[in-house]
């Protein structure tokens, strides 16, 4: 088999959701002496990025979106190990989490994955996160980018409290915030002073890299 | 018309019967009004008035008396069933709900050994008490009593991210559980009209169209809903209203064979599109949740003005409020009801 086509085949594992299939033939690229990051590159971000186009023209749907992830964090997981520690680069580091009070987390997983598939490195506090944990979190790490998540009406404050937090500790300028999830929109976002608003997980991929200045085609 | 009392409007509104003007309500459940304002006005504070039933009568009965809401509602959670089929729940504070904090469940195949919704559960006990007082002090103020929808329920009892996958790679296995999960929410639900409830409501924020799409809602969450309201309606006789979250124009066909006559709607989508395409149903809705919590008293009066144009046969919050929304935007959206249309 070319390289070429057992990338792809690949990249068309993860669309199927196929979990066992991508860890194999990312195994068996690894065997034909493909690079590591070109199998992640060119084959496990393809399919994802193609899962969160399918996903976005409402062909797929957060189950079908879920299973893709775990057939790329299949593949990861094998290719991963061969990786040499200064062929990695990040777009950008990325704090991520729901907000207090909230448990909610498929949206923010959804958009941590496609923020993974597309370069950039992900530090996830998980959900019911207090406002004070963002922002230590992204002083430690140095993040580019927090972003915020929440699927209840009853929590949307905690996200303009993170946003204050940020102000306080005069991190406003270096650290760009993005907000999303059922309730929220736009003008709310608008309203609590955030950065962006991720309508839907690949949008929210979008619009990090539109805050971040990260021109598309960067992304791989 | 001369005037009728509560119930008679709201139960005539859903029966789509003559009435005066549209009711204004506030189910409970996940659309509670338990806010701040009137937990400071009747004394009773969240998370007390979870588990003390006249706590919980007394609050909601605030809400109607403060608000000029035309219903009591309880609970104010969805975390009832999910604690009472093993969940382990964080009560909250004052301004956040109940949560439920661990999963009883590893994995869906375990889900024959979850512990049955009884009566003798002390969360269960506590809204059937509550709605029993609330009966007998005000029978003329509808009661309306508030479930977790199966999808939200389900996604209580286990890791939401392994149900959807279930859903998708393990369709029977999931299909059982959620039989399961309804056949528990149905006893609930019997169990409220017993205890007086005049209405029930039924509320699935989990288990949108937009989080399934419309082949597994309509395959899977419309017919497990289905199962539940026309259970309940044909032992009790009392009717069962189905909220759907999110944007529901892509699912509208799924949303035909929903066979509650009452659908209560959010505010991203357009009310009068809704009564459009479902010219059958009762469309309840949708003041927008964050203008009650963010807007003046004038925005809110109008909002509610715009969902009884477009068609609400019953005017109520779009979703969950916020526990800081002010007394005088629920008055505001009340009032809207009162002028009725312009």
């Amino acid at each position: 088999m070319k390289d070429i086509d057992i990338l792809k085949t690949i990249a068309d594992n993860v669309v199927e959701m196929e979990e066992e299939l991508t860890a194999k033939n990312s195994k068996k690229a690894l065997e034909m002496n493909i690079s590591p990051l070109t199998i992640i590159n060119q084959g496990l971000v393809i399919g994802m990025n193609e899962a969160g186009r399918l996903f976005e023209e409402n062909e797929y749907f957060v189950p079908e979106l879920l299973l893709c992830s775990d057939a790329m964090y299949a593949g990861l997981e094998v290719v991963t190990p061969h990786i040499k520690k200064e062929e990695t680069h990040v777009l950008g580091k990325v704090v991520i989490g729901v907000v207090e009070g909230d448990t909610h987390d498929i949206g923010k997983n959804l958009v941590k994955v496609l923020l993974q598939a597309s370069g950039f490195e992900i530090i996830d506090l998980g959900r019911n996160v207090p406002a004070r944990d963002f922002v230590d979190k992204a002083k430690q790490v140095d993040a580019d980018l927090i972003c915020l998540s929440t699927l209840m009406t009853t929590t949307m404050g905690e996200m303009k409290k993170v946003i204050e937090l940020l102000k306080e500790e005069r991190l406003r300028d270096r650290v760009k915030v993005l907000v999303g999830g059922g309730p929220i929109s736009e003008s709310f976002a608008r309203s609590i002073g955030a950065d962006g608003y991720g309508e839907n997980a690949a949008g929210a991929v979008r619009v990090a890299k539109r805050v971040l200045n990260i021109p598309d085609a960067l992304a791989s | 018309m001369s005037e009728i009392n509560f119930k008679t409007r709201l139960l005539n509104a859903i029966n789509k019967k003559p009435v005066d003007r549209v009711p204004v309500v506030c189910p409970g459940g996940m659309m509670n009004m338990a806010v701040v304002d009137v937990m400071k006005a009747t004394s009773c504070f969240w998370p007390e008035a979870h588990i003390d039933p006249e706590k919980m009568a007394r609050l909601s009965l605030g809400v109607q008396l403060l608000g000029g809401i035309e219903n009591v509602g309880v609970p104010f959670c969805m975390t009832v069933e999910a604690e009472a089929m093993g969940a382990k729940v964080y009560m909250g504070t004052r301004e956040t709900e109940p949560r439920v904090v661990k999963y009883p469940l590893n994995t869906i195949g375990e889900w024959n050994r979850l512990p049955g919704l009884t009566e003798n559960h002390y969360r269960v006990a506590v809204v059937l008490e509550a709605i029993i007082i609330l009966k007998k002090s005000y029978p003329e103020i509808p009661v309306i009593g508030n479930l977790t929808g199966p999808i939200s329920l389900a996604t209580s009892l286990m890791e939401p991210m392994d149900f959807y996958k279930a859903l998708r790679k393990n369709p029977g296995e999931a299909m059982e559980f959620l039989e399961f999960v309804a056949e528990n929410i149905v006893k609930f639900g019997v169990a409220m009209t017993k205890a007086g409830a005049d209405v029930i409501n039924l509320a699935d924020p989990s288990g949108t169209g937009e989080i399934l799409g419309p082949k597994v809602f309509g395959e899977v969450a419309v017919p497990v809903i289905n199962k539940i309201t026309e259970s309940i309606e044909d032992a009790t006789g009392v009717p069962v209203m189905v909220h759907i979250c999110g944007r529901l124009l892509p699912v509208l066909d799924q949303l035909k064979n929903i066979k509650s006559r009452v659908l209560s709607i959010d505010a991203i989508t357009n009310l009068r599109k809704v009564k459009q395409a479902l010219p059958e149903k009762v469309i309840m809705g949708n003041v927008s949740t964050f203008l009650l919590e963010k807007g003046t008293p004038e925005r809110v009066r109008k909002a509610a003005i715009v969902s009884i144009n477009q068609g609400a046969g019953i005017l109520s919050p779009a979703c969950g409020i916020g526990a800081n929304t002010p007394i005088e935007n629920i008055r505001a959206m009340a009032d809207a009801a009162k002028i009725g249309s312009v």
